[in-house]
This record gives structure tokens, C-alpha cells and sequence, in this order.
């Protein structure tokens, strides 16, 4: 069976990512000591489950040629409501219910309005997202609020561990979900359909696709694993802070670029996407390792990204899509 | 010919202040539409496939034991027994990103569902019996569509829609860019289609030469109104060119 | 009588007296009426605003972001995708530029240098940005990314807090010669107008490929757009620095968003292929204005924030609607 659920191109870019995820490995583990010490390779494992839950949702809005701007919004809004909720002393699993329907009614909102009413989804969903960061921003002050439950705590934690096993639950739990996911996308008659509707979206209605559908629940469902990521963080900083999305505006972006799913729809994959995650991770590491200050580490990594799309995540020439 | 028509077109009007068109079309038959480009066939082809409402009127599909029921929009057309292969297939037809298999299979998702999830066996064993049957010339159906020539790219378009075993098949153009070989093949299914499994054929085509191969009966538009209907030794190039120009014969 | 005939031709063109600037787009109604109510009420709350010694200081505070706004502008338009994020960034680069290393450490501070320095350093950024989306092919949003990291990254590393002093000829483009800069882009935007280039450049966002076919230098086009909407935002950077009277690497990434969110507020279609000065100008006048008009009424940022996006939301999805409705009619 073909485990990556690709074509020739497609498979060629995931396995691009997946090589450079090993290679930088490699090179990190060389180059600088400590890299590849367990506890190094843990923290990054944590950190890149991180992005790669927060990437999962713009995976698949990309997939559809479109892009989920709001996600650090949301990821900031779940965090600060999870933690609000759950310091008035509501039940954990309820607070996470809540959470979890509240983001996606705002997701659901990101879709219908670009699909109904054909706005581009970037600008929906930095409206859409600007107006949740304000809310959040008006209840909570601006300062950090709240607190978590210190299980969560302990499923995110770097130090944390399964029986013998050196990582925390949260990475088992992702890997399960992300094959969850990824079966979802290459198994199921609605992933088959995101991936024909950002292939052709003209042809999709002729072949018995409900754009609508389809739009407004991969949105729906980015704005879910957005949440789920500000929950996460919420368990990792311990208390809630409304900004705690920003990193991940354009991480989840360059997490899918880099993974070598196409920004203009129909192709690309979420193991892609996972490799991407690791990918910067390991790169943060690999320039903070070089003795580099953050500001420097930044303009590096933006070289990086640079060089590394340039290598496989070209787009087509404008004559061969005559 | 059955006495019951498959298709029933009551007083359609493609444009506002024209007289309502009636037609039937049976289980078995071709029917052609031709005229110039822009005078009407075109919507008289979306009209009966439920995707441009009409001005004025009604279609109705024979529907089982419910008698014949009035179509609401194309995916209620495409639950009565209608199929519909549009024209322009790089636009309209395929999903160039995507697989043989999957550009087959995306109007039949759920027949392939074994425990919920698609079996890529079940849906290659599908398609195998559509691959032999139109003779697509494919490498393998993990390929993308991309790599097939023209034509078999039109069959397996064609396979897409027959996999939903429908009673009327709405054709749009389906020969535009196919080369002359592919072209045969495809004839010999249409007339397959109609004479041994009694569907029912509507075929519009730009070349005048297809619809005297195929059809059973042409109806020529001009200026959103239906000018003329042939059939048998009627049919041939100076009446109908003729009557697509608004002369008389 | 003779010349009747191209007289009446001519009417309805003038007849457009004020969307002569916006060449008659639809898409920028909504925003321009906004427009008009948030400068009625800002005229009434602020009566200063209606002496002409008072524009300079006004325009000048308005500047950076309608800079940002313009300078995003040529990308978007350019299609398949275009975009340039990495404007405010580049802005933020140009001023420390300007104010820390040249005016601060070099002790160069005359006009004839810093000016053409700043309008270099954008077109060569955009020009840069041109190539890696172009002529690499790299995906647009990925490629300025790459560059917003660089510049900002750069930036914080050349000057990790605010220090230093514009010098005071650089002050006034933020006082009395405010107008100057933005008269200057709308001249080269006029002048770009006049080109083949400009035909290209709105065919190519409608459809790259029909143009690719005729044999418009696609490549070249976009290339071109990026690098005027560089150049746009080196204009942008003096304004920036002006505005701040010193040399601040915070600010400048800030704009990225609020410009795509003018532009889009305007009526550009971010599919390419739609829009121009006037309306990349009427969107970014528009969010200053409600940033104005919010602060006099002492709301709190936060609220602000919370009515920026309702009302970016809003307006979009009006202009959705109303093009719906128009487009229905016909």
C-alpha cells in the first residue's frame, strides 16, 4: 500500500521534507554538542508536536488553495478561555468541550463567508481573526490569566514520561491523531473531495462536491486544531496569555510550504507537513546551537526557507499550465 | 421503443418571451443537438441536467415506480438517473493533481466504503471493468490523470459517470480534442450504451459528421428557440446547415 | 456639428469627476463611503483639523500607512497569488537605516543621500522579492516571508531597542511636507500608468496564462510589480522614520498586516488584476481615520482591535454582496 498517498510530485516533495528533517538531524548531531542529546531531542520533539498540531488545520485549508490566518488567534483564545473557564472551577473535559465548539463555530464562520460569499480566505480570516484577538484582548486586559490543570502540565511537559519511554503522552497521542488525520485525508470520500476541490474548483460542482460543505468544515476543523494547540500551550506555560499564537502565524505556513503541499490547492500532504514542523524546529535549534542571538537566528531561518523551498517547493512555470 | 420516454421536456423556454419547447426522449435513442455556437443547444443541455434553471417550463425524469418526477437542481438530476460529462475537460472535467483512480471514482466515493474507509482494491477492481470496456490505455491508476493522453483522459471522464449506471447520459461536445481512434471507440459505446443497455442518449456536438454517425434524431437551435428536429434521410449536411442558419432548405 | 460626436464621447469619462481617481471601481464604494462619514465626524470632534496649517501633521500621521497600503499593492494586483508581506518589515529596515547607521553612526544626514539611499534599498528588496516569487517561483507568501524574517531578523540585530534622532529635514515630511512623499509614489504611479508595462501588469492578474499565450513577459511583469511596490515602500520607510523622529526596529512589521488589510478594505482583489492607487490610498485613509476617530473617544486598543477586524469583515463582505447583487441584476 502506499503509505504516503501521493503521486509522483507529491511524493517527491513529502519525501524531500522527510529527508531534510533526518538530514538536519544528522548534520545538528555533528556540528554542535548536545544536539542530539536525549533531552535536546526531546524538547524538540515536544516543539515540533507544537506546530505540527497547530499546522494540521492549515494543511488542510491549503490543501484547498486557501490559508488560515486566524489560527494564531484562535490558538491565543483557546488558550485564555480554557484557562479562564477552568479557574472558575468548570470540569476539564467541559472546558475543552466548550473551547472546542466555540472554535469552531469561529472557523464555520472563516468558511462560510469565503466560500459563500467569495472572499479571499486571507483576508477573512484576519478579519475574523483580529476581531477574536480583541475580544480576548478586552477580557482579559492584556495580562496572563488563569491556570492549568496540572495533568496537562504533565502531558506537554519535556521531561515527562510514559512508563520507560523518554517522551510525554502529548507525543504518542499526536502521532495517533495525525494518523487519524491522514487516513481521514486519503481514505475517506470527504478528504478525496478537499483534495479534488483545491485541485480544480471549477470542475468539483459538476463532479457532486458541495464546496460550501467542504470548505466551511476544513476551516471549521483548522480553527479545532488551532484550539487544541492553545490548550496544549496553555498545559506548557502553565498560565493562559493571549499572544501565545503569534510564532505560529507564519510557522504553521512555512510547516506546510516546507512539507511541499502547494499553496495554490490539490497538493501536498500532512506526513509533509510534520516533517516541515521538525524541520524548523530543528533549525531554531540547530542557529540558536551556532551561538547565534535570536534576532540573528530569525534573519537565518528566513535564508533557510528560502534555499530549502527553492530546492523542491518550486512552483510550476506559467507555460507548462497552458 | 418503449412506449414510456425516459425524458420529458414540457414548454422549456431558454429566454424570456419564446415559445416552450416539448420534447421526449426514449431509452435507446440518440439524440443530437446542434446549432451555432451561442444559440441555445448549449442551455438546452444544462437545462435537462438541472444546472441553469429554465425560464419557463418543467423536465421530468421517469423515475421507477414514482412516475416521472420534475428535476430541481443538478444533484437531483444526478440522483434520478442523469449523467452529465460537461464540455472542456481541462476546465470542467478532470482534477489534474489528483490520480486515475481517484479522478474515476469521485462521483461513486461511497461505493467503495468498506468499514467506513475507501478499499483502493475495491475501487481498482471498479474501474479494471470500466478500463477494459472503453479501452483506456492507462500505465496504472496511482498515476496522475495528467500523464494520459487526450482521449483517455475523456474515457475515463466518461468511466466517472458511467460507474453511477445512469438511464439518460447528457453528452457536451465529448469528442472535442480526442484523437480520430479514440473518437471510434467512443462512438462504439455511445451506440453500446443506447442499443444494448438502453440508455438514453443526448449528445451535443460541434461536428456535424459525429451526429450523422451517431444520432437517431437531431434538434437544431437558433436563437434559443428549437428550428428544426431530423431524423432518418432527412438528416444531412445541406438541411441541417441550412436550418443552423436560419434558411430554407 | 461635426464635433459633436466626440464631445458626447467624452462626457461620461469627466462626468466621473471624482472616480476619474478611482477609475469608476465599484469595489471601492463601500470604503469610500466610510470614508467620507469617519472624516465628517472627525472634522466635528476635531475642529483643528479643519485648518489647513493642521494637514501636514495629519497626512504625516497617516503616512507610513498609506505607504504600506500603496506599496502592497503592485504584488496583489500582479495575481496568481502575489503578495508581499514583507513591506512593513522593509519599512522598519529603511528607517534604521536612515536614522541609526547612516544619520546616527556615519554622521550622513543630507537629503540627497538619505532619499535615494531609502527608495534604493526598497527597489532592491522588492526587485529581490520579484526574483525569488518569479523567477525562482518560489510561492509569493513563502518567498516575502523569507525576506520579512531576514529584515526583520537584521533589523533587531542592527539595533535591538529605539535610539537616535531623525534629522529635522526628515522630521518635516511628517509636518508640513507630508504630502511631498505620497505626491512623489502617485507620480510614479501615473507615470507607471503611461507604460505597456501597467496593461501587462492588470492583464497578467486577470489571466497569466491568456497573457503567457500573447506573449506578455509574465516573468518580467511581475518582477516589475514587486520591485515598484519595493520602491513604494522606500518612500514608505522615510515616512516611517519621520513620523517616529528616531530609529525604532519594533514598528515596521507591524504594518504588513494593516496594509494587506487597506488594500483589501479599498477594493484590490487579491486575486489580482483589480485595483490601483486610489484604492490601496482609500483603504489605508480609511483604517487611519477609524484609528483616529476611535482614540478620540479614548476606546481602549483593545476594542479598537475588535472593531478594526469587525469592520474589515464587514466591509469585504458588503463589497461581496453588493458585487453579488450587481452582478445579478445583469
Amino acid at each position: 500500500m502506499n503509505v504516503l498517498s501521493g503521486l509522483g510530485a507529491n511524493t517527491r516533495r513529502t519525501l524531500g521534507a522527510i529527508a531534510m528533517a533526518l538530514v538536519l538531524l544528522l548534520l545538528g548531531s555533528l556540528a554542535i554538542e548536545g544536539f542530539g542529546a536525549p533531552f535536546a531531542i526531546r524538547s524538540m520533539l515536544v516543539l515540533a508536536t507544537f506546530i505540527a498540531v497547530a499546522s494540521i488545520g492549515q494543511t488542510l485549508v491549503v490543501l484547498l488553495g486557501g490559508i488560515d490566518l486566524s489560527i494564531p488567534f484562535v490558538i491565543g483564545f483557546a488558550n485564555v478561555v480554557a484557562a479562564s473557564l477552568y479557574g472558575d472551577g468548570m470540569a476539564f473535559w467541559l472546558v475543552c468541550f466548550v473551547v472546542a465548539l466555540l472554535s469552531m463555530a469561529i472557523g464555520a464562520l472563516n468558511g462560510a463567508l469565503s466560500s459563500f460569499l467569495r472572499i479571499h480566505p486571507l483576508i477573512v480570516t484576519l478579519g475574523v481573526g483580529t476581531t477574536v484577538q480583541g475580544i480576548v484582548l478586552m477580557w482579559t486586559g492584556g495580562l496572563p490569566t488563569g491556570s492549568a490543570p496540572a495533568y496537562l502540565s504533565e502531558f506537554v511537559s519535556i521531561g515527562g514520561t510514559i512508563g520507560p519511554l523518554p517522551v510525554p503522552w502529548v507525543v504518542p497521542c499526536f502521532a495517533v491523531m495525525a494518523i487519524f488525520v491522514h487516513v481521514m485525508l486519503a481514505r475517506t470520500p470527504f478528504g478525496r473531495q478537499v483534495y479534488a476541490l483545491g485541485s480544480n474548483p471549477t470542475a468539483a460542482p459538476l463532479a457532486l462536491i458541495d464546496p460550501h460543505r467542504i470548505v466551511i468544515v476544513s476551516y471549521a476543523l483548522s480553527a479545532l486544531f488551532a484550539a487544541l494547540a492553545g490548550i496544549l500551550l496553555l498545559g506548557f506555560t502553565g498560565s493562559a496569555y493571549g499572544d501565545v499564537g503569534q510564532p505560529y502565524l507564519f510557522q504553521t505556513i512555512a510547516a506546510v510550504v516546507i512539507g511541499g503541499t502547494a499553496l495554490v490547492g490539490g497538493r501536498g500532504s500532512l506526513v509533509g507537513t510534520i516533517a516541515g514542523s521538525a524541520v524548523l524546529i530543528e533549525l531554531n535549534t540547530f542557529l540558536i546551537g551556532l551561538g547565534l542571538a535570536p534576532s540573528t537566528v530569525q534573519a537565518a531561518l528566513g535564508i533557510v526557507i528560502l534555499a530549502l523551498v527553492s530546492i523542491y517547493g518550486r512552483e510550476a512555470h506559467v507555460r507548462t499550465l497552458i | 421503443m418503449p412506449s414510456e420516454p425516459a425524458l420529458r421536456v414540457e414548454g422549456v423556454s431558454l429566454a424570456h418571451n419564446l415559445p416552450g419547447l416539448d420534447e421526449l426522449v426514449h431509452a435507446g435513442e440518440i439524440v443530437g443537438l446542434a446549432g451555432l455556437d451561442g444559440h441555445g443547444q448549449d442551455a438546452f443541455l444544462e437545462t435537462l441536467a438541472g444546472l441553469r434553471a429554465p425560464v419557463d417550463g418543467r423536465v421530468l425524469v421517469r423515475h421507477g415506480s414514482a412516475g416521472y418526477v420534475e428535476i430541481d437542481d443538478f444533484r437531483h438530476a444526478t440522483r434520478l438517473g442523469i449523467a452529465y460529462l460537461a464540455r472542456d475537460r481541462r476546465a470542467n472535467g478532470i482534477f489534474p493533481s489528483l490520480s486515475i483512480l481517484d479522478n474515476f471514482s469521485m462521483v461513486t466515493l461511497g461505493r467503495d466504503r468498506r468499514f467506513g474507509l475507501i478499499s483502493t482494491r475495491a475501487r481498482r477492481e471498479r474501474f479494471e471493468r470500466y478500463r477494459e470496456r472503453l479501452s483506456i490505455v492507462a500505465p496504472g491508476g496511482n498515476k496522475p490523470i495528467t500523464a494520459l493522453s487526450g482521449g483517455n483522459q475523456q474515457k475515463v471522464l466518461l468511466a466517472r459517470w458511467l460507474a453511477r449506471e445512469p438511464r439518460i447520459l447528457l453528452l457536451n461536445d465529448p469528442t472535442r480534442g480526442v484523437d480520430q481512434r479514440t473518437r471510434e471507440t467512443l462512438y462504439q459505446a455511445f451506440r453500446d450504451l443506447a442499443r444494448q443497455e438502453g440508455m438514453a442518449l443526448v449528445v451535443l456536438s460541434s461536428e456535424l459528421e459525429e451526429i450523422f454517425r451517431l444520432c437517431d434524431r437531431l434538434l437544431v437551435f437558433r436563437e434559443q428557440s428549437l428550428v428544426a428536429t431530423f431524423s432518418g434521410a432527412d438528416m444531412n449536411s445541406s438541411t441541417v446547415i441550412a436550418a443552423m442558419f436560419g434558411r430554407v432548405a | 456639428m461635426t464635433a459633436a460626436a466626440p464631445i458626447a464621447g467624452s462626457t461620461p469619462a469627466r462626468s466621473h469627476g471624482i472616480g476619474a481617481l478611482l477609475a469608476g471601481r465599484r469595489e471601492s464604494a463601500p470604503a469610500l463611503v466610510i470614508l467620507v462619514v469617519l472624516l465628517i465626524v472627525d472634522l466635528w470632534l476635531n475642529r483643528a483639523w479643519m485648518l489647513p496649517d493642521s494637514w501636514g501633521t495629519i497626512i504625516g500621521l497617516a503616512g507610513p500607512t498609506m505607504a504600506a497600503a500603496i506599496a502592497s499593492m503592485p504584488a496583489i494586483m500582479a495575481g496568481r497569488g502575489g503578495i508581499d508581506v514583507s513591506i512593513g518589515p522593509l519599512m522598519g529596515f529603511i528607517n534604521i537605516i536612515l536614522v541609526k547607521v547612516l544619520a546616527g553612526d556615519l554622521g550622513i544626514d543630507q537629503p540627497w543621500v538619505l532619499v535615494p539611499v531609502a527608495l534604493a534599498i526598497g527597489a532592491l528588496v522588492g526587485l529581490l522579492n520579484g526574483l525569488l516569487s518569479a523567477v525562482l517561483r518560489i510561492q509569493p507568501i513563502v518567498a516575502t516571508l523569507g525576506t520579512y524574517l531576514v529584515l526583520s531578523g537584521v533589523t533587531l540585530s542592527l539595533l535591538p531597542a529605539p535610539e537616535g534622532a531623525a534629522p529635522a529635514w526628515l522630521k518635516t515630511l511628517a509636518g508640513p511636507y507630508s504630502i511631498v512623499p505620497l505626491a512623489g509614489m502617485a507620480a510614479i504611479w501615473l507615470l507607471a500608468k503611461r507604460l505597456t508595462v501597467y496593461d501587462w501588469l492588470m492583464a497578467c492578474g486577470s489571466d497569466d496564462r491568456a497573457c503567457f499565450t500573447a506573449g506578455v513577459p509574465v516573468t518580467g511583469v511581475r518582477v516589475f510589480a514587486y520591485t515598484l511596490g519595493g520602491l513604494f515602500a522606500g518612500a514608505g520607510g522615510l515616512l516611517l522614520s519621520a513620523l517616529l523622529g528616531s530609529a525604532d526596529p519594533n514598528v515596521g512589521p507591524t504594518f504588513t498586516l494593516v496594509a494587506i488589510s487597506g488594500v483589501a478594505l479599498g477594493g484590490v482583489s487579491l486575486a489580482g488584476g483589480r485595483g490601483g492607487f486610489a484604492a490601496a490610498a482609500l483603504g489605508a485613509a480609511v483604517i487611519f481615520l477609524l484609528q483616529s476617530t476611535l482614540t478620540y473617544f479614548n476606546v481602549s486598543s483593545f476594542l479598537l482591535h475588535t472593531l478594526y477586524g469587525v469592520i474589515l469583515v464587514a466591509s469585504v463582505s458588503l463589497n461581496a454582496l453588493t458585487g453579488r447583487i450587481a452582478g445579478g441584476s445583469r
